[in-house]
Order: C-alpha cells, then sequence, then structure tokens
C-alpha cells in the first residue's frame, strides 16, 4: 500500500501550547508544512493522500457515468463529517437531497476493526534469525495502538447512520436543480464557509462542502459553463482563507474537453474513479483478486498547499474492493501471476510485463 | 439477452433506488428502434397482465405515434382492448402537440375534426412544458395503480421528438425527475442517435441505466462509392442488425452483451451471436504491480518456517543443523561436529529447510560450510 511518508527535512514545525489544542479537536491532525488536514472517511484514501484532504484545499472526483461510485465517495466524507460534529453543506441536481441523507453509512464498532488490523508499515514480532542472540535478553517489540482510529473511521456501508449523529448537526442541504443560476448557490457557500474562517485565533472546528455532480445534465446552468467555472474559481478562493475542504464531482463525459480539463486544473485533490466491465476474462487474468473489484480509483493530483514539492505517488491507480461489502478499501493493484504454459503476453496493456513474452527460457 | 433486459424493468426499482431506466438507440443504418420498443413494450404488457411484475400499469407518451397505432399493436399481440383500460393509459403528445389544432379549431378555422379516439388516451397539448407533462404523467399514473404503493411503468415514444421542442437540460430534469418518483417501477425509451448532439446523447446515458442500441449487421467499406456493392449491405442492414447491451449493474460494473435480430412479419426475433466472436478490447488496465503482500495462508506458512539460532534461550539444547539432510531424518546418522548433545526433535506441523549439496560424491566439509553452525 503506498503509504507516504512526509518528506522530513531538518526544521520541524514548533507547535506553540496554544494550537496544541488542535491536536485535542477529533478530525483534525497536522500535516507537513504547516496544513492541517481532515479525514475523507476512507482510511486507504487518508493514507495514500498522505493523511486525508488539507484544510483549505478543493477536491474535485471526476466520475463515470456507468458507475456510481463517487457517490461511495462522498457518502464516506458526509459520514465522517457528521461524526466528527463539522458543520456540512451538501448539494445535487436531485429534488430532494435530504434524502441522500438517509444513505449515510454508519462507522463500525470497534471489535469489527481489529480483525482488519493489517499494518503493513511495521511488522508485528519481526522474527530475526541472528547468533548471539542468546546472550542478550528478549526484544520488546510490540506494536503500539495508537488512538489513530479516531482520525478516520472505518464506514459500514450497509448500516445507515445512527440518528444522534444527526441531531444538533449543521447540515444544509441545496438542491441544484431549483435554481437557474449559480448565484445563490455560491452565496450560500459563502456564507457557510464564513462559520469557519481562517485567522491566528484557534480554529475551533472545520467546516465541510460536498456537491455531487456538478454539471449534470438536469441543472439548467448546466451549458453555462463560463458561469460554472467562475464559480468554482471563487469558491476555492473562499475556500482557500478558511477552514474547510469541498469536495465537488463531476462528469467530465457530459462536458466540453476544455471545460473539464479546466476543472481538472482548478482543483488541488484530483481523483477519478472509472467502472470496470463485468466478467471481462482478459482483465480476470491480468489482475489478481478481480472477481472482488467494484471499479478503479486514480489519483492524479495531490493537494500542494504552502510547498512547490510534489507529492509523487508509488502508484496512481487503485481498486475499489469492499471488503466484506462493508467497507470500502483501496487496493494496489496486482498482477496475476503469469501461468508459464499459457504465456500469453500482456505486454500491449501492461507496462511492467516487458519481459513476460511467450516461449520458455532456457539456461 | 432481450430478455434479460425486459426481466429487470419488470423487477422494476429497489427501496430508494432510482427506477431502472432503458435509452433504446437507432440510427439510420439500422433504423429498428421502434420495433425492439414495441418489442419491450409487449413484454411488459404480458408481464403486467399476468400480475408478475413490480407494476400495475403502464403510461405510454406517444410522441411519434398516436394512440389508434398503439391500439391496433395491442389488438395485434392478443390483448383485449377492452380490459386494456385497467393497466394502460396514453397520454397523446402526437396529435397536436402545441396546441395549434384545437386553437383553429376554437377560432373556427377549420372543422371539428372528431378522431376516433380510444377511452385509454388523453391528449396533451402543451409539450414545450416539461414540469405540466410530468404532472399529466405522474397524474395519469396515479390514476391507474392508486395513490398508494402501486407502481407504474413509464414509456417514452420517442425522446427525439421531446428533444425537437425543449432543451436537453429539461428533458433530463424530466427524466431524472421521473426516475426518482416513489411509484414510477422504470422507464423506457427511444433514442435516434444521428439526429442529435453527443452532449445530448452522453446526457441520456448517463441518465438510464440500460442501453441497447441497434446497430448494423455490416458496416460497408468508406471506400466503396458505387451502388451496386452498397445494395447487398443495405439488404442485409434491413433485414436484421445487432443489438448492444450495455449494463450498469448495481455493484458499478458493467456488462456488455450482444444478440442479432432480424425482422419478420410478427415484429422482431432476437438471436444469440452467431459469428465471429467479437472480442471487445478494452485496455484500460494501468502500470499494475506485483503483489507484495501476504495472504493469509502464506503468512500461516512464513510463522511456520524454523529460523536457526530462534529457539535460543528458549531451554532447549543446541542442536546443530547439519546441511545434508532435512530435518525430519534420523539425527544419529548424522556427524557431530561438536560435542554437543543433539536431541531429535520430531515436529510435524514446522516447516522445513531443505539443503540439497552440489554433488553427493564430496566429502562432507563441515569446515567450509558457514550453514553448518546454524541451529534450528
Amino acid at each position: 500500500m503506498a503509504g507516504n511518508k512526509p518528506r522530513g527535512s531538518s526544521f520541524s514545525r514548533n507547535f506553540s501550547a496554544a494550537s496544541n489544542t488542535i491536536s485535542q479537536i477529533p478530525g483534525l491532525k497536522h500535516g507537513p508544512n504547516g496544513t492541517m488536514f481532515l479525514s475523507s472517511g476512507i482510511p486507504d484514501l487518508d493514507k495514500i493522500l498522505g493523511g486525508g484532504f488539507t484544510l483549505g484545499s478543493l477536491v474535485m472526483v471526476m466520475e463515470d457515468p456507468e458507475a456510481p461510485h463517487h457517490m461511495l465517495l462522498i457518502r464516506n466524507f458526509m459520514s465522517q463529517g457528521l461524526v466528527h460534529k463539522q458543520p456540512l453543506l451538501y448539494a445535487s441536481p436531485a429534488k430532494d437531497p435530504r434524502g441522500f441523507l438517509g444513505t449515510l453509512p454508519s462507522p463500525m464498532l470497534s471489535k469489527d476493526e481489529k480483525s482488519r488490523d493489517r499494518d503493513a508499515e511495521q511488522e508485528k514480532g519481526l522474527r530475526i534469525a541472528w547468533q548471539y542472540k542468546k546472550y542478550f535478553g528478549e526484544q520488546n517489540s510490540e506494536l503500539q495502538r495508537d488512538g489513530k482510529s479516531e482520525y478516520c473511521n472505518d464506514f459500514d456501508l450497509r448500516k445507515p447512520l445512527e440518528r444522534h449523529f444527526y441531531s444538533g448537526q449543521q447540515i444544509d442541504c441545496i438542491s441544484l436543480q431549483d435554481s437557474a443560476d449559480l448565484t445563490t448557490f455560491h452565496d450560500r457557500c459563502s456564507s457557510f464557509l464564513s462559520q469557519t474562517p481562517r485567522n491566528d485565533r484557534n480554529i475551533t472546528c472545520a467546516g465541510r462542502i460536498a456537491i455531487q455532480s456538478l454539471g449534470a445534465p438536469q441543472c439548467d446552468f448546466s451549458d453555462k459553463e463560463c458561469d460554472m467555472l467562475s464559480f468554482i474559481r471563487s469558491l476555492k478562493s473562499t475556500i482557500r482563507s478558511s477552514n474547510a475542504v469541498a469536495v465537488i464531482t463531476f462528469p467530465p463525459s457530459l462536458v466540453s474537453p476544455a471545460f473539464s480539463k479546466r476543472l481538472q486544473h482548478l482543483a488541488d485533490t484530483l481523483v477519478s474513479v472509472k467502472a470496470i466491465p463485468d466478467e471481462d476474462k482478459e482483465l480476470a487474468k491480468l489482475l489478481t483478486g478481480y472477481q472482488d473489484m467494484v471499479g478503479l480509483l486514480s489519483v492524479h493530483k495531490v493537494a500542494r498547499i504552502n510547498t512547490q514539492v510534489p507529492t509523487i505517488l508509488e502508484a496512481t491507480t487503485f481498486s475499489m474492493k469492499l471488503r466484506k461489502r462493508r467497507s470500502l478499501i483501496l487496493e494496489c493493484l496486482n498482477q496475476a501471476p503469469v501461468d508459464g504454459s499459457t504465456g500469453s503476453s500482456y505486454a500491449s496493456s501492461s507496462s511492467c510485463s516487458g519481459s513476460s513474452k511467450t516461449g520458455a527460457i532456457d539456461f | 439477452m432481450a430478455e434479460r433486459i425486459c426481466r429487470a424493468l419488470r423487477d422494476g426499482a429497489l427501496e430508494g433506488e432510482h427506477a431502472p431506466a432503458l435509452t433504446i438507440k437507432d440510427s439510420i443504418q439500422s433504423p429498428f428502434g421502434s420495433l425492439v420498443f414495441n418489442h419491450v413494450l409487449s413484454q411488459l404488457s404480458s408481464f403486467i397482465v399476468a400480475q408478475k411484475s413490480q407494476s400495475q400499469g403502464i403510461v405510454l407518451v406517444a410522441f411519434s405515434r398516436g394512440p389508434l397505432y398503439y391500439e391496433e399493436f395491442f389488438k395485434s399481440k392478443g390483448n383485449d382492448v377492452a380490459s386494456s383500460n385497467k393497466w394502460i393509459r396514453v397520454l397523446d403528445c402526437c396529435t397536436d402537440p402545441l396546441g395549434w389544432r384545437s386553437k383553429l379549431m376554437e377560432s373556427g378555422r377549420i372543422a371539428n375534426l372528431t378522431l376516433g379516439t380510444s377511452t385509454t388516451a388523453s391528449l396533451y397539448k402543451n409539450v414545450k412544458d416539461l414540469d405540466k407533462l410530468l404532472l399529466a404523467i405522474t397524474e395519469l399514473g396515479k390514476e391507474l395503480v392508486g395513490d398508494g404503493k402501486g407502481r407504474f411503468v413509464v414509456a417514452i415514444d420517442s425522446v427525439s421528438e421531446m428533444l425537437r421542442h425543449t432543451s436537453i437540460s429539461s428533458v433530463a430534469g424530466l427524466l431524472s425527475n421521473l426516475r426518482s418518483h416513489d411509484q414510477v417501477s422504470c422507464l423506457f425509451w427511444l433514442l435516434h442517435s444521428d439526429i442529435h448532439e453527443t452532449k445530448a446523447i452522453a446526457a441520456l446515458e448517463y441518465l438510464s441505466s440500460m442501453q441497447a442500441s441497434a446497430e448494423p449487421i455490416t458496416r460497408p467499406v468508406n471506400g466503396q462509392r458505387g451502388n451496386s456493392e452498397k445494395l447487398p449491405f443495405l439488404e442485409q442492414n434491413l433485414r436484421g442488425g445487432k443489438i448492444h447491451v450495455r449494463f450498469k449493474r448495481r455493484n458499478g460494473r458493467v456488462r456488455l452483451m450482444s444478440e442479432e435480430f432480424c425482422i419478420e412479419q410478427s415484429g422482431i426475433k432476437f438471436t444469440p451471436i452467431s459469428s465471429e466472436a467479437e472480442m471487445i478490447a478494452q485496455s484500460l488496465v494501468p502500470k499494475v504491480q506485483f503483489n507484495l503482500q501476504l495472504s493469509e495462508k502464506e503468512r500461516n506458512d512464513r510463522a511456520k518456517v524454523v529460523l536457526p539460532f530462534e529457539h535460543q534461550g528458549n531451554g532447549k539444547t543446541i542442536q546443530i543443523y547439519d546441511g545434508r539432510k532435512s530435518l525430519n531424518e534420523d539425527k544419529p546418522e548424522m556427524q557431530y561436529t561438536s560435542a554437543e548433545k543433539v536431541q531429535t526433535v520430531k515436529d510435524s506441523g514446522r516447516g522445513e529447510i531443505i539443503y540439497f549439496r552440489d554433488s553427493d560424491d564430496e566429502m562432507p566439509d563441515s569446515d567450509e560450510d558457514p550453514d553448518d553452525d546454524l541451529d534450528i
């Protein structure tokens, strides 16, 4: 799994006593270069992105018209916000967006989490064969369980979120279909973001904005691409100066390529989801775990705030699987073992199998 | 596979989910979309009459063919016209879509021509206003199935006609509102793909969960311009074609299927693809890596492997491993290099390290072999 360690430097940020209270706030943690992270709701995605979504960034998700995977990302994002009591703004092209709140997943109980302990970073009880071991005492190599489970919850997609998470919460739901243009929506976003401004004082909480399917054909403003672009630009600048994260999904196949490219450039973090064909024998031969996969997720860009150093990921495409049909996990794509007898070459479709040509090689 | 589509439509929507929606596409090369539409319509109507489907009625929004055509159609299929009142309503947007006829009749310009109206049809005169159309459809549906839990199917004769009068965003709004309506079980519509912009077609495909496109069996190569060479293609394409279906499944995977169809007197008949299998080559696979993770079984096996020196300090005596034989054999036959006691440890649950020397003729030179003082 691609776990990014932040670039170490000889300088380390001095967290003053006042700002130490930030780490007490659940749902936020310090990131590199003076940024703060909030969780995306999917533990694997947080690991891939190096900690989560950076506060003040704009996350764009490119949809695939043939699969609803972007809804999984939005659902986990919103649920995480509700679990951490962060104010939430949700907009969608449906007539009744409040109905979507009923489909949000519930966090998994901790006893289920323990069975999922796959810490790839630390090997528990690494067995070392050492000749002089008998002269030294037993080393205690115990795995520390840190309380990181608070920051990002594993969500059970089959269980709906309990009612007590909704009560007393600020959740704004906006239907994009009603308005003929984006000005009213823009005003609502601005007023939402003014609740979580960024200033030198301590931050109290962070806000989340989730916009689903911007540019869907049902909305009247979908062909006014200039208006949508200026809306996104001003949203991005407002978000930069506030403690919030906005996740916006849009269907690139329904908008013009120029608009799609502009949106991709505007994003701080860019992710795309893709559907996979069902019962495709070629893919089943090529990838392990094809049966469990529901889709592919690609990370194109990771937010680069306060730094010029880009984050280069080991792998950019991950398979989306539902573990026990409940929680969403992302895994690296693994090539299936090449069957020596068939020796069919996959060289055309994957870049790292140049050597798996046909023919037995005798030494 | 056409059966599959009809079955998916018959099963309808789950609670809290959008209704399944089918787009039937055709083009001038294979203009049989309306026949496919009729086929789906007759299948669904037979399911409804036999009470095997989730829905109890059909609301047919007729844009390109009038209600009389459908009466004839259902009669030819053997459905009783009199009882069809119970399960079908036709919203007639074909006779007078913009209300011109009634305006002319009011002003007395034309005589009041009473067209043979059927009891199941209601005239709709304002196709430019899609909100009212939505209301009319839902009202008709409620008339059919009542207000409670009943569900109905919506069939739109031709979305292409709708797009003539209104913009794609309002049509998309109508369709998505129908999909999310509680009482709609499923919907399907016909679209002629070559008369619209790609954007409109993409929007409609985005809204549908199944797409069936009728395509010609063979396409004439562009180089052939002479009529004499095109005729056999035309003939073949007029007798039948292929239908490609894309299903968007609930788990997010897309199933692609194809069938052939041929046009007969009684309608359309579907047969599975006979000729050479077409491989839909999709090389979408990005860079893949080799699997560096361990499965459960592999992890267990790894835990069982006996490493040298591992058990030192556990209280057992030291046993030097001599690399010639595997662990489970009798120890007295081994050569001892030291005076330490050796115990045979028979542990069938542990893994072994099997070491084969290059040649058995050599005298065992334990001084040179570094593995000899490994202690298992």
